[in-house]
């Protein structure tokens, strides 16, 4: 009897570890008489070996928080859920009022914690050697653009070469209430600062510099025209808030120069 | 009905989406915007989830309606392009990542290949060589009959033996 002849359906799914087993002798009878079948069989399975390399590359790179956080389940989604969170902001406020720490903030409407996690996120992402931003500065248009969108924030990337940084990118970094833009700067002896805002609710009231140390990390940090600032890094203070004060700015310079949004 | 998701495994998942979601979108910034984007929708339609199921299949399903309404209505006042003209989706694809991120150039002549490839066949070959799904999944995921996954995936694997030569495992010879 004539063996059937292999159709381009049978080869893939043989290539693919999908063709039923009962139909796999026949295929390799059909490749072992011909050299045809045989080499687009070999091709196959080459480009498949090929393709996941290439594409498993991508499965290694770091998560952004922004999705880590977008994972989780948004919030007041069942009916227990306002109670639930009206205790836990009573309790916050319970914590907050004995620590007593930070509270003069609080009131003005800084996030008390806003310092603590922009030295949080300098610290995770400067220490990142090969990736420590999602768009590199080469992209610098389209990283503006971007952070614009996601923060509803205008957004500058401040020259910052007058004292010694140059633009290394940014990426976006999930806040507790919006997300934060992070912009990282590095100069010759490697080290890095970061630049990172984001939105406050409007009437927040506008605050001189202030200056903050969390786990060694130094950060200045402000609020002007409802956004807060905070600008980070390992160096001393002196040389930080020089670094602020150009980054302060030409941030509001830009921002007198926009039409009132 | 699930009244909720299996937040581990949601997360454990996104390295897959993300990576979907640039084969779909060709571009690293709109594809995890397109991540988000499916993570919320997941959460809103967590309800048509079977829990103890396949959770990335279900995923996928929701990014690839996702980004077809998104581009649908991205071209609502372009009617004359056909969702299937290759000039008009097949030139946006670029290589979503820099090339010096692949540790290896054959790698990233691999990719370069599959973005050659139509939208259609490119995400077809995707997820049954690279996601090794079973091609009735991929046929639930893309909402395409069976015999169009395997049409579309016999042309894909036709058009990269054609560009990549007949025996890619071997070295070339140069004269």
């Amino acid at each position: 009897m004539m063996p059937m002849p292999i159709d381009d359906d049978a080869l893939n799914a043989f290539v693919d570890g999908q063709l039923p087993s009962a139909r796999v002798a026949e295929v390799e009878a059909a490749i072992a008489r011909d050299p045809e079948l045989a080499a687009r069989a070999a091709a196959y399975r080459a480009q498949n070996v090929h393709l996941r390399e290439a594409f498993d590359e991508w499965l290694h790179e770091p998560v952004p928080a922004a999705l880590i956080a977008a994972a989780a389940k948004p919030a007041r989604t069942t009916r227990w859920l306002p109670w639930a969170a009206s205790f836990a902001m009573a309790l916050i406020g319970l914590v907050v009022g004995w620590s007593g720490r930070d509270l003069v903030l609080a009131r003005e409407g800084i996030p008390t914690n806003f310092a603590r996690e922009a030295a949080f996120a300098h610290a995770i992402y400067s220490a990142d050697a090969r990736r420590p931003v999602e768009v590199a500065a080469s992209d610098a248009q389209s990283l503006v653009t971007w952070l614009t969108r996601r923060t509803g924030q205008t957004a500058l990337a401040p020259d910052l070469t007058s004292v010694g940084f140059e633009l290394v990118g940014g990426r976006l970094v999930a806040g507790n209430e919006k997300p934060t833009a992070l912009l990282m700067y590095e100069n010759a002896a490697k080290q890095r600062l970061t630049l990172q805002w984001r939105k406050q609710s409007p009437g927040t009231e506008e605050t001189q510099f202030r200056y903050a140390v969390e786990n060694g990390v130094g950060v200045f940090y402000w609020i002007d025209d409802a956004c807060a600032y905070a600008l980070s890094g390992t160096l001393d203070r002196r040389q930080l808030l020089a670094v602020a004060r150009v980054a302060y700015g030409q941030i509001a310079s830009a921002a007198q120069s926009l039409p009132p949004h | 009905m699930a009244a909720t998701l299996p937040h581990q495994d949601l997360v454990a998942a996104i390295p897959r989406l993300r990576r979907y979601a640039r084969v779909l979108t060709g571009e690293g910034t709109r594809a995890d915007d397109l991540v988000q984007d499916t993570l919320a929708r997941a959460w809103e339609k967590r309800g048509l989830w079977l829990a103890g199921s396949d959770l990335r299949a279900w995923l996928f399903t929701i990014m690839h309606n996702v980004f077809v309404n998104q581009r649908a209505l991205a071209r609502r006042d372009a009617r004359n392009v056909s969702i299937d003209d290759p000039d008009a989706s097949a030139a946006a694809w670029q290589l979503p990542v820099p090339a010096t991120q692949f540790t290896r150039v054959e790698l990233m002549e691999t990719m370069q290949s599959v973005a050659r490839l139509s939208p259609e066949q490119r995400e077809v070959l995707v997820l049954a060589a690279v996601e090794e799904m079973r091609y009735e999944e991929i046929a639930a995921v893309m909402g395409i009959p069976v015999g169009t996954v395997m049409s579309r995936l016999s042309r894909a694997r036709e058009k990269l033996r054609r560009t990549n030569g007949d025996a890619p495992l071997q070295l070339k010879v140069v004269r």
